[in-house]
């Protein structure tokens, strides 16, 4: 791997990893695709490596998201019920959340919660800008409406979720 | 002056504004307190954002080495690929059977010729030992002819067939039959003792191992050894050399030129503990052999008959071992080893 894409690797493999996750839900799954953007930038050796590492991980998920609905309409004929290990209080909890928070996320257009999402893997305004082809200049209403839903369709998840249960 | 709106708010609070921009905000809040309520919540609503992306985070693993193995080139179909140089390739390959062809063809009448010569009765094996005996004591001590033979053994190794012949020891005249199989017994035990040796000298520095000291004449190697050191006859002396090496109490090192550039060392030591003499050629520029043929040379010593030459020459003692190392193939070290003679014997009296 060149110098500087090894350098890249080190400050930016793991939020590709989690740029992955918060789309693929599965963290080896995001893991083996990050290896994969970064096994595939060497081939390339594109200019931009970082930006052009988030493109890649962002169309790698989403051909994996197909993929993935795919089997699991094969799988369900297959099998009624999942196994689900069984597991402890705390990570009952921790599932729960994530899955609210998957939920809410989930309740964005994909515009915010791309652009929310590459803010949060470390991108710069700039960055988003080139990555989704949005002007600068609309990338702090965008994150603004994107964070905004995401608490409020978080809070309305579990407030439903309490009403559901009371 | 008009409020701040959402995007500008947060592009301040992601820090993403320039600094006049920021300049401009910073005035504006100072004395609109709505703005200034606002700031607060986006700020609190941008931690709270984070939080719950938090939430949404594979558990954190150490970076992983990158795995080059996933590597995978951009597949191209092999009818895709054009080679700049395909034609040169074509032409290559064609010229390549061609030669490859055509060599079997003039091989043929060459094999019939081997053939035919092979069919008549050897005048080697017709000879009776004591002929063959004085014929190569004449091709040994012959100055004229000193540089041709050596030639031969450092080439490609020869047919396996033909140094056997020409190592075959003669009938033992002298001595009885179960003295000497009690010598080849004692030698075999000594050879692979130098076999060990010598395995060991490969592991560690081979060219450490022997140290070269002050030159010496032939009366002082003489002297050294108490007999006359071994040389491998019709190749040029260099130099003789007082040597040191550990375990090893009197060392003479001989130095022989086999041609412009391949020097080789014929090492004479007697081993402190056993006064044993010991033998060695060892190539002086070379590279350390390949361990594995090391070995083949050695399987060669442990296989190899007594040396013809030396017992003609009667006075090796038969408690003499020797040990072949070096670059060169383990064939021709072998063969160096089989010419081995005392001085005297070698460059005539």
């Amino acid at each position: 791997m060149p110098q500087d894409l090894a350098e890249i690797y080190r400050t930016t493999y793991r939020a590709l990893v989690r740029f992955l996750y918060r789309k693929v839900w599965d963290a080896a799954r995001a893991e083996d695709l990050a290896q994969e953007a970064f096994a595939r930038a060497v081939v390339h050796k594109p200019d931009n490596a970082r930006g052009w590492l988030f493109i890649v991980a962002a169309n790698m998920a989403r051909d994996d998201a197909r993929r993935a609905a795919r089997e699991r309409r094969h799988l369900t004929l297959l099998k009624a019920e999942p196994q689900s290990e069984p597991a402890t209080d705390d990570a009952v909890h921790a599932e729960t959340e994530r899955t609210q928070v998957r939920a809410a996320l989930e309740q964005l257009t994909p515009r915010d919660r791309e652009v929310l999402l590459l803010w949060d893997s470390g991108l710069s305004y700039d960055e988003i800008a080139a990555q989704t082809g949005l002007a600068r200049g609309a990338i702090g209403t965008t994150l603004a409406r994107a964070r905004r839903r995401l608490v409020e369709a978080y809070e309305a998840g579990r407030s439903g979720e309490h009403v559901a249960r009371g | 002056m008009s409020h701040v709106d959402d995007g500008i708010l947060h592009s301040y609070l992601d820090g993403e504004l320039s600094a006049a921009e920021a300049r401009e905000v910073d005035a504006h809040v100072a004395h609109c307190p709505d703005c200034r309520r606002r700031l607060d919540e986006e700020r609190a609503l941008i931690a709270r954002a984070a939080e719950l992306l938090a939430v949404a985070t594979p558990p954190d693993r150490a970076l992983p080495p990158f795995r080059a193995g996933d590597v995978k080139a951009p597949t191209r179909l092999w009818w895709q690929v054009r080679l700049p140089l395909a034609w040169a390739a074509t032409v290559a390959l064609a010229l390549g059977i061609g030669t490859y062809l055509g060599r079997d063809v003039q091989r043929a009448p060459e094999a019939e010729a081997a053939r035919s010569t092979a069919a008549t009765p050897s005048p080697t094996r017709a000879e009776s030992p004591k002929q063959e005996l004085a014929r190569r004591e004449t091709r040994v001590a012959a100055p004229g002819a000193a540089r041709t033979p050596p030639a031969a053994p450092l080439g490609p190794p020869q047919p396996r067939a033909r140094v056997d012949n020409i190592a075959l020891p003669p009938p033992e005249p002298v001595r009885s039959a179960d003295t000497a199989a009690a010598g080849v017994a004692d030698r075999v035990r000594l050879e692979e003792r130098a076999a060990r040796i010598a395995l060991r000298k490969e592991s560690g520095d081979e060219r450490s191992q022997w140290q070269k000291g002050d030159a010496i004449s032939i009366d002082s190697a003489r002297r050294v050894l108490g007999t006359d050191p071994l040389v491998v006859p019709g190749v040029p002396i260099e130099a003789l050399y007082r040597g040191r090496a550990i375990g090893y109490a009197d060392v003479v090192i001989v130095e022989q030129a086999l041609d412009a550039t391949t020097m080789i060392e014929v090492i004479n030591a007697r081993t402190a503990p056993q006064l044993l003499d010991q033998v060695v050629v060892a190539s002086a520029p070379a590279a350390r052999p390949e361990l594995a043929r090391a070995a083949d040379s050695l399987a060669a010593v442990a296989k190899r008959p007594a040396p013809l030459a030396a017992k003609a020459a009667g006075q090796v003692r038969p408690d003499l071992f020797r040990d072949v190392r070096g670059p060169l193939s383990a064939d021709s070290l072998a063969a160096l080893r089989r010419r081995l003679q005392p001085l005297r014997a070698a460059t005539g009296p």
